[in-house]
């Protein structure tokens, strides 16, 4: 039943060689012209298939690992309007490139610092949901207007939803300008 | 294991029925130019692939429609290559479409019973040089917008609805956004369409009706 389907006997002899499938049919093992054929022909149409698809894997994959301009240092502002046991807000444009597109984004940073040489920098941006927090002095804590989140000086969860603290950046001192950088 | 699976599903569908009409149907003794037909299906299947991976970073918008096609090009692994496939695969389609039908001209392989295959064939060429057409406007360079000046003004002089014809084609006065975002819509939406169903006309007609042989002296 297997055999009948496989080979429509109806449409299988080439018009110009029937002595020849004649032979090939009670030994299926050896390689006829037909089989021949019909294995090069798809070894070459999956070698035409394979020069698409793999340069297409890289090419869809090509956007993943360009972000990489977040490691790069951002001037924020001079260090010395940072106010000793204070947070001060401090703003930068960050530019960032996807694709074709560039666009520019403001980054608010809060800014403190004990000694006027070791400076904390916490994100504005809420761990929760992504709105803003104000630093409230008198209660010396950060405040998340949406969901009621409470932040300590240092960023860590005190009240609210907030699944972890603000997200600090890595600062340095040059010149006397403050830089910060993704951690 | 692969023939049982062949055979559960052939149960189910009666796929080799189908692989054998498609593939081992008889064919009369016949040359290389007979292939051209062929040809040109796989290039359409190049122009497809390769078309459908090239929407994934274009935008048909005045501001970015070269920015983007820059960024395919120039930035993306491979880019060049599938960009490269689908700018050369549409004029070798052309090519192929054309010497497709000088073949079928030749060999008065359009007589009965296959005058319904060559309108088809007709209309697919046609809407190979609408493709070719609509696709030149896409990189949105000088010569694309004035490719499409040209062709529209082409339009244009057409008796009594020139004026019409050419507005419905840009999509106003001038090139617009508008007219890059109507050829970008014709372009991956609208053509495709109508080839692919008559294409699969095409292809049944063809199975349907088997191929001519080669003409022979006097006939």
């Amino acid at each position: 039943m297997a055999e009948d389907t496989n080979r429509p006997s109806e449409v299988d002899e080439p018009a110009g060689a029937p002595e020849e499938v004649a032979q090939d049919d009670p030994r299926d093992q050896e390689v006829t012209r037909r089989k021949f054929l019909i294995t090069s022909v798809g070894a070459m149409s999956g070698a035409m298939a394979a020069a698409v698809a793999v340069p297409a894997i890289f090419y869809v994959a090509g956007p993943v690992k360009e972000q990489g301009s977040s490691d790069e240092w951002i001037r924020l502002g001079s260090a010395s309007s940072v106010e000793t046991g204070s947070k001060t807000l401090m703003k930068a444009t960050v530019e960032r490139r996807a694709g074709y597109l560039t666009t520019t984004e403001e980054l608010s940073v809060f800014v403190s610092t004990d000694n006027g040489t070791d400076f904390l920098a916490l994100s504005n941006i809420c761990t929760h949901l992504g709105c803003r927090v104000r630093w409230v002095e008198e209660q010396d804590g950060f405040f998340c207007p949406c969901h009621n989140a409470v932040f300590g000086p240092d960023g860590s969860v005190l009240e609210g939803p907030p699944p972890r603290p603000l997200d600090r950046f890595d600062t340095k001192v040059e010149d006397g300008q403050i830089f910060i950088r993704k951690l | 294991m692969a023939t049982k699976l062949g055979d559960w599903l052939n149960d189910r569908s009666g796929w080799r029925t189908i692989y054998g009409t498609v593939f081992l149907r008889k064919i009369p003794k016949i040359n290389w130019a007979y292939t051209l037909g062929s040809a040109t299906l796989f290039a359409m299947v190049i122009q497809i692939v390769t078309g459908i991976l090239l929407t994934l970073y274009y935008v048909p918008d005045p501001q970015l429609a070269y920015a983007s096609v820059t960024y395919i090009t120039n930035e993306l692994p491979f880019g060049w290559l599938i960009r490269g496939l689908h700018h050369w695969g549409a004029s070798a389609m052309v090519l192929l479409v054309v010497l497709h039908m000088v073949r079928v001209i030749v060999y008065g392989a359009y007589k009965y019973p296959r005058e319904f295959t060559w309108i088809t064939g007709v209309a697919l060429l046609l809407l190979t040089f609408a493709f070719g057409f609509t696709g030149y406007l896409l990189p949105w360079d000088q010569r694309a917008y004035w490719a499409t000046v040209v062709g529209t003004k082409i339009g244009e002089v057409t008796p009594v609805f020139g004026d019409t014809i050419r507005a419905l084609m840009l999509g106003g006065e001038e090139i617009s956004g508008l007219t890059l975002s109507r050829f970008f819509g014709a372009h991956v939406w609208v053509l495709p369409s109508v080839l692919l169903l008559l294409v699969g006309i095409h292809l049944y007609l063809v199975i349907r009706n088997g191929i001519t042989s080669v003409p022979k002296r006097g006939e």
